[in-house]
């Protein structure tokens, strides 16, 4: 082995020695390098516990401190990060939520929305397409454009079902105080919709379909398609009518919102 | 001495990590008390970006004071190269904000599979050196500009070293033309934990390549743990001012001291108290004997 490969191995032992208490250490090592480790195991165990912390603060407020050092310490474990920004050990926490809090599934919800704001915030600054440019680009529009029309939004808004009143739980973990928290859990589902407002993230809860309609325009779908999603199968015409009201009124909303950053062409 | 870039002049100021809890403080508006400090250094990562409030936070801060890009994620010391989507955003950073200068750790921070997030140690040896200079040829020619590189704390030394930190960061600055980061408590932690003279360390060092100090606090040893450790989560221990003292007389010329605090972070006017301390520490040394 190469002296190169040979420094690339025992990294990788070394690391793995960090992410693995089990892991055998090397045959050459005393008790001093030992008692060294334990040093770097502690902190990376406590960097990563650190690093959910400050990124899911409401989350782990309102599961209280205990439960969510158990829980971020199980993430910590089960999905070792890769990239080289510490954020990163947040992709997934939701879902790990979601399978250690399934009885309380506003916990999850409450993960996603935290993640997701951090994201919009650090997104690219891009100027939105208000609805003075939009009615300007679109003003020689035929019917057919019309159905073809895509739109770009804002890089890193992002949409979900979610089964919690977001707008109540935000407020009320706003403060450290856990006094007077509501009961979150909505009657009936609702999409949740997250962009940036010029620098400051923000959310909105609405009509399922609204989501379906942004995730898929999002992904590329055709206004057109929406409204004859929206309009169902074998529609009559006054039904035609009533969702293209409907796909025009969201439109209206994403433009008034700034979620629109373009017309893909 | 390696020498493709150009050189980094000595800077004599004094200056604070700029911390989200401080913003407004080093936002003050025209007739409010600013920060007094001679620059301003940030993790580099934490504004590695694609854009929002912290980078234009970061964008107004430049326009008061200069500001030193210093990195914990370029993972030097990593056998398996540089991180090239790290090292571009660096550089896209570095383009933007129009620091001082760039700096990092002498450290290795990931595999190809992992990232530990921590500063992990390097094995003082022959390869271990060749991987270090090839990363740093690599970051310094991307980057466009010579970087400063920090020695790091540790609490394990390995078996197959056959160089002491300071013969090998010597080595490094001859071999790439880099400049050094002098991390005060670092040795201070690294003497304690592995029984070398802080002393000898300064004293094997290539003095007239440190252009920065960092001084900052770390955890004792206790009874059940014999090992300090560097926390930056509390104020700057006397024996590491003691040191610093030592070091700053011995410098060829002025360089650039800030206090590092990463927890537990005061009032800003506890840090510039610090400062202060510094600055009086330096102001003697200057005075003839």
């Amino acid at each position: 082995m190469s002296e190169a490969a040979d420094l690339k191995a025992r990294q990788e032992a070394f690391l793995r020695a960090i992410l693995d208490e089990g892991a055998p250490l090397p045959e050459d090592w005393t008790n001093r390098q030992a008692a060294g480790l334990a040093v770097y195991r502690g902190n990376y165990r406590s960097a990563l516990v650190g690093a959910l912390e400050s990124t899911f603060e409401r989350t782990a407020r309102y599961v209280g401190e205990s439960a969510f050092k158990q829980a971020s310490a199980h993430h910590a474990i089960t999905h070792p990060p890769a990239g080289w920004t510490i954020d990163e050990v947040g992709i997934g926490f939701d879902a790990t939520c979601a399978q250690l809090f399934a009885k309380n599934p506003e916990v999850a919800d409450l993960a996603w929305l935290e993640w997701t704001m951090l994201q919009v915030a650090t997104g690219p600054d891009v100027e939105p397409f208000g609805p003075g440019a939009f009615a300007e680009a679109t003003g020689g529009f035929g019917d057919e454009d019309w159905m073809e029309l895509r739109l770009e939004f804002q890089a890193r808004s992002s949409a979900r079902i979610v089964e919690t009143n977001l707008t109540i739980l935000w407020k009320a973990l706003e403060e450290a105080s856990d006094l007077d928290r509501p009961d979150p859990r909505l009657a009936e589902p609702q999409g949740c919709l997250v962009w940036r407002e010029g620098e400051r993230p923000t959310f909105q809860l609405l009509a399922p379909d609204a989501v379906t309609a942004f995730t898929a325009m999002q992904d590329g779908a055709a206004y057109g398609e929406i409204v004859t999603t929206f309009a169902g199968s074998d529609p009559e015409p006054e039904q035609v009518q009533d969702a293209a009201m409907r796909a025009g009124a969201l439109l209206g909303e994403w433009l008034k919102e700034g979620l629109v950053v373009g017309l893909k062409t | 001495m390696t020498q493709h870039h150009d050189p980094i002049r000595p800077f004599g100021g004094f200056g604070l990590g700029l911390r989200k809890t401080h913003y407004d403080d080093f936002l003050a508006g025209p007739g409010e008390a600013g920060v007094p400090v001679d620059f301003a250094e940030v993790i580099s990562e934490n504004y590695m970006v694609e854009g929002g409030r912290q980078l234009r936070v970061l964008e107004q801060v430049r326009e008061r004071f200069p500001v030193i890009l210093h990195g914990v994620s370029m993972s030097i010391g990593s056998a398996g190269g540089l991180d090239t989507d790290h090292l571009e955003k660096l550089k896209r950073l570095e383009r933007r904000i129009d620091p001082l200068w760039v700096s990092d750790h002498l450290c290795w921070t990931r595999t190809s599979a992992h990232n530990s997030h921590d500063l992990l140690p390097m094995p003082l040896t022959e390869a271990a050196l060749s991987a270090v200079c090839a990363n740093i040829d690599q970051a310094q020619d991307h980057l466009g500009r010579a970087m400063l590189f920090e020695n790091p704390s540790s609490y394990l030394t390995f078996p197959e070293d056959d160089l002491s930190e300071w013969e090998f960061m010597a080595e490094m600055t001859r071999r790439t033309g880099c400049y050094l980061l002098l991390d005060v408590n670092n040795i201070y932690v690294s003497a304690r934990n592995h029984g070398f003279a802080a002393e000898d360390y300064l004293a094997g060092l290539p003095l007239e390549r440190i252009r920065q100090i960092h001084l900052a606090g770390h955890d004792p040893a206790t009874p059940e743990r014999d090992i300090i450790i560097d926390t930056h989560d509390r104020k700057v221990a006397d024996g590491v001012w003691d040191l610093y003292a030592k070091a700053i007389a011995m410098l060829p010329h002025p360089v650039a001291t800030m206090i590092e605090r990463d927890e537990h972070i005061p009032p800003i006017a506890e840090l510039l108290a610090e400062l202060d301390r510094a600055r009086g520490i330096a102001d003697e040394a200057l005075v003839p004997a």
